[in-house]
C-alpha cells in the first residue's frame, strides 16, 4: 500500500530539491544557448560554489546565505579567466574540442581543490530549525536554500531580460551576424554570458551546499553534471526558464519514483532512483529530442 | 567629390579558400555607387570584408580618410560604416522596435535616439504600426524595410546594401530602391549597393562596378555602362 504521508513528503522535498536542480541547470543552459557549447566541467564549478561556503562558514562564520555573494564573484572571474584563456579560441572550433576543454577545466578544478583541501567529505551545520509545509517538517535552511535559487533565478532574469546587455545577449543569440553589423561586439558578449553562466552554477554550489550540508568534496559534481545534462535535455538545450522548470520536475521525478521503488520488496531504491535519472534521459531522446519545452 | 570609402587590392576567402583577388573600388561622399555581378562573383564577401566581419587577407581599406583594414565590425558602425546584410539578419524574436534600437547598439545612452527613431518611421511607417510585434512574423518586404531602418539606427556615412531586393515582388523592390534615392538626395546620405538587377539599379546610381570571380572587371560611370549593356550582360551571363 502507498503510504499517504510518504507521497506528500516527497512532493515537498522533490519540489525543494527540484528548485535546486534548476538554478544548478540553468547556468549549463545559458552557456548552451549563448555560446552553443556544453560545458563537460559543469559539475566541478558546482563543487567549487559548495567549498566556498564551506569555508567561509567554518573557519570566518560568515553566515551561508551571504556566502552566495562571494560565490558570484568567484564564478564571474573564473568565467572571465577560463573564457580567455581558453574558451574563446574554441568558440567556432568543432564541439569536440571544446567537449574535452571543458572537461578538462573540470578536472582541472577537482585536482587543484583536492590539493588544497584533500579528498575528505565534509560538511558542516547550520541548523534554523524546522518549518511545516503540508503538514511535512522540513529544515528551514532548506527553505531559504530554496528561495535563494528563485532570487537568484529573478536576478539573473533581470538582467537578460530587462538591461541592454541582455538585449544584446538575446540579440547574438537569434542572429550572430545582425549582432555584428549592428555593432555588438560578440566575443565581449560571449565572454559576459559565459561568466553569468559560470557565475549561477557556482552560486548554485553555494545553493546545495546549504541545502545538504553534507558530502562537499572534490568530485561530488559529477553527479550534477549528470544530472544538469538530463534536466538540460528535458528543458531542451539553451532555454533558461525551462531548464528551471525541467529541474523541479526532475526533483519530483525522482523523489516520487523513490516512493514507488520502496514498494518493490527485495530491491535497493536509493540505487535504482540514481539510474532512473538515465532511464528517463534515454526516453527523452528517444522520444522528444529537442525537448519538453522547446517550440 | 572627395572620397569616403577607397578599397585597394582586397583579397580575402574562407579558411583556405580564397574569393577575392584584389578588388580596388572607391565610393565619392554622396554617391550611390552600385556592385553588380553573377552569383558566387564575390559580392557578398567584399561587403563582409570592408565591414570586418571576416578578415580581408591582403590590401587596404580607408574610410574617411582613416585606415579601417583591420578594425572589427564594432569598431566600424560607430565611425557611420554600416551594412544591411545578405539575408537581412534581423532578430526574430525581438519587436521591431527593439530590433531598432539594436541597431542604435554603438549608440544608446550616449545620444538621443528619438529624431533618427522618427526619421526611421517616418520612411517607414509599416515600421511604426508594428512596432511592437516580433520581427520574424513580418513579411519580407517588412522585414527588409526593418533591415534598413536598423542600418539608419547608426546614423550611418556609408550605408552598404547587399542585394535589399532579393526574394521581394517588383513592386516593393521599387519602393525599396525608391527610398534609397530620397535618402541620398534628402539626408545626403552615400549608398554602396550590391544588386543583380542591372537596369533598375543603373537607374539610380552614379557609377557601377561589375565583379566576376573576386576580381573587377568592369567600372564605369552609370551611363557608360549602360551604353555597354551587351557587354554587362555577358559578364552577369544573361
Ligand atoms: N561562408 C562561406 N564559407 C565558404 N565559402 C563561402 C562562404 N560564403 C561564400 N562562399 C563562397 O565564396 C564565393 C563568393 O561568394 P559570395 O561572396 O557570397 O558571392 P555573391 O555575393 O557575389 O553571390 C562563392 O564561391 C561561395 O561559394
Ligand atoms: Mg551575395
Amino acid at each position: 500500500m502507498v503510504d499517504v504521508g510518504l507521497v506528500v513528503a516527497n512532493l515537498v522535498y522533490g519540489l525543494l530539491i527540484g528548485i535546486i536542480y534548476g538554478i544548478a541547470t540553468v547556468g549549463l543552459n545559458m552557456i548552451f544557448g549563448v555560446l552553443k557549447i556544453v560545458n563537460v566541467g559543469h559539475g566541478a564549478f558546482i563543487m567549487v560554489g559548495a567549498y566556498v561556503t564551506l569555508l567561509l562558514f567554518t573557519l570566518a562564520g560568515v553566515t551561508p546565505p551571504l556566502t552566495i555573494v562571494a560565490s558570484m564573484a568567484v564564478g564571474i572571474g573564473l568565467g572571465l579567466l577560463f573564457y580567455y584563456l581558453v574558451i574563446k579560441y574554441l568558440v567556432d572550433a568543432p564541439e569536440l574540442a571544446t567537449l574535452l576543454a571543458t572537461f578538462a577545466i573540470g578536472v582541472l578544478l577537482q585536482e587543484i581543490v583536492k590539493a588544497f583541501m584533500g579528498a575528505d567529505s565534509r560538511g558542516f551545520t547550520w541548523n534554523l530549525g524546522n518549518i511545516e509545509i503540508a503538514g511535512v517538517s522540513v529544515a528551514l535552511s532548506k527553505v531559504i536554500a530554496a528561495i535563494l535559487s528563485i532570487a537568484l533565478l529573478g536576478f539573473l532574469y533581470l538582467v537578460i531580460y530587462r538591461t541592454k546587455l541582455g538585449l544584446a545577449i538575446r540579440a547574438v543569440v537569434q542572429d550572430k551576424e545582425g549582432a555584428m553589423v549592428v555593432g555588438v561586439d560578440v566575443d565581449r558578449i560571449y565572454a559576459i554570458s559565459f561568466a553569468l553562466g559560470i557565475m549561477v552554477t557556482v552560486a548554485s554550489g553555494s545553493i546545495l551546499a546549504m541545502y545538504l550540508q553534507s558530502g562537499i568534496h572534490p568530485y561530488m559534481g559529477e553527479i550534477y553534471t549528470l544530472k544538469g545534462f538530463v534536466i538540460a535535455v528535458m528543458a531542451g538545450l539553451g532555454s533558461i526558464p525551462g531548464a528551471f522548470i525541467a529541474g523541479i520536475l526532475f526533483g519530483l521525478f525522482e523523489n516520487l519514483s523513490y516512493v514507488a521503488l520502496q514498494s518493490i520488496e527485495g530491491i535497493q531504491p536509493l540505487v535504482l532512483t540514481r539510474s532512473i535519472a538515465f532511464l528517463l534521459l534515454l526516453i527523452i531522446l528517444l522520444v522528444k529530442p529537442s525537448g519538453l519545452f522547446q517550440r | 567629390m572627395e572620397e569616403l570609402l577607397r578599397v585597394e587590392g582586397l583579397e580575402s576567402g574562407y579558411g583556405e579558400m580564397q574569393v577575392l583577388w584584389g578588388v580596388s573600388l572607391k565610393v565619392q561622399r554622396g554617391s550611390l555607387v552600385v556592385i553588380l555581378g553573377p552569383n558566387g562573383a564575390g559580392k557578398t564577401t567584399t561587403l563582409r570584408s570592408i565591414m570586418g566581419i571576416i578578415r580581408p587577407w591582403r590590401g587596404s581599406i580607408t574610410f574617411d580618410g582613416e585606415d579601417v583594414t583591420k578594425l572589427p565590425p564594432h569598431k566600424k558602425v560607430p565611425r557611420g560604416l554600416v551594412l544591411v546584410p545578405e539575408g537581412r539578419h534581423l532578430f526574430p524574436d525581438l519587436t521591431v522596435e527593439e530590433n531598432l534600437l539594436m541597431g542604435a547598439y554603438t549608440r544608446v545612452g550616449k545620444e538621443d535616439l528619438s529624431d533618427t527613431l522618427e526619421l526611421v518611421y517616418s520612411l517607414f511607417p509599416r515600421l511604426k504600426e508594428r512596432r511592437s510585434q516580433k520581427a520574424g512574423t513580418m513579411s519580407g518586404g517588412e522585414q527588409q524595410m526593418l533591415a534598413i531602418g536598423r542600418a539608419l539606427m547608426a546614423k550611418p556615412k556609408l550605408l552598404m546594401l547587399d542585394e535589399p531586393s532579393q526574394g521581394l515582388a517588383p513592386k516593393i523592390v521599387g519602393d525599396i530602391l525608391e527610398t534609397l534615392v530620397r535618402l541620398r538626395e534628402e539626408q545626403g546620405l552615400t549608398i554602396l549597393l550590391v544588386e543583380q538587377n542591372i537596369a533598375q539599379s543603373l537607374k539610380i546610381a552614379d557609377y557601377a562596378y561589375v565583379l566576376e570571380q573576386g576580381r573587377v572587371v568592369l567600372e564605369g560611370t552609370s551611363s557608360e555602362l549602360l551604353e555597354k549593356e551587351d557587354l554587362v550582360k555577358a559578364y552577369l551571363g544573361i
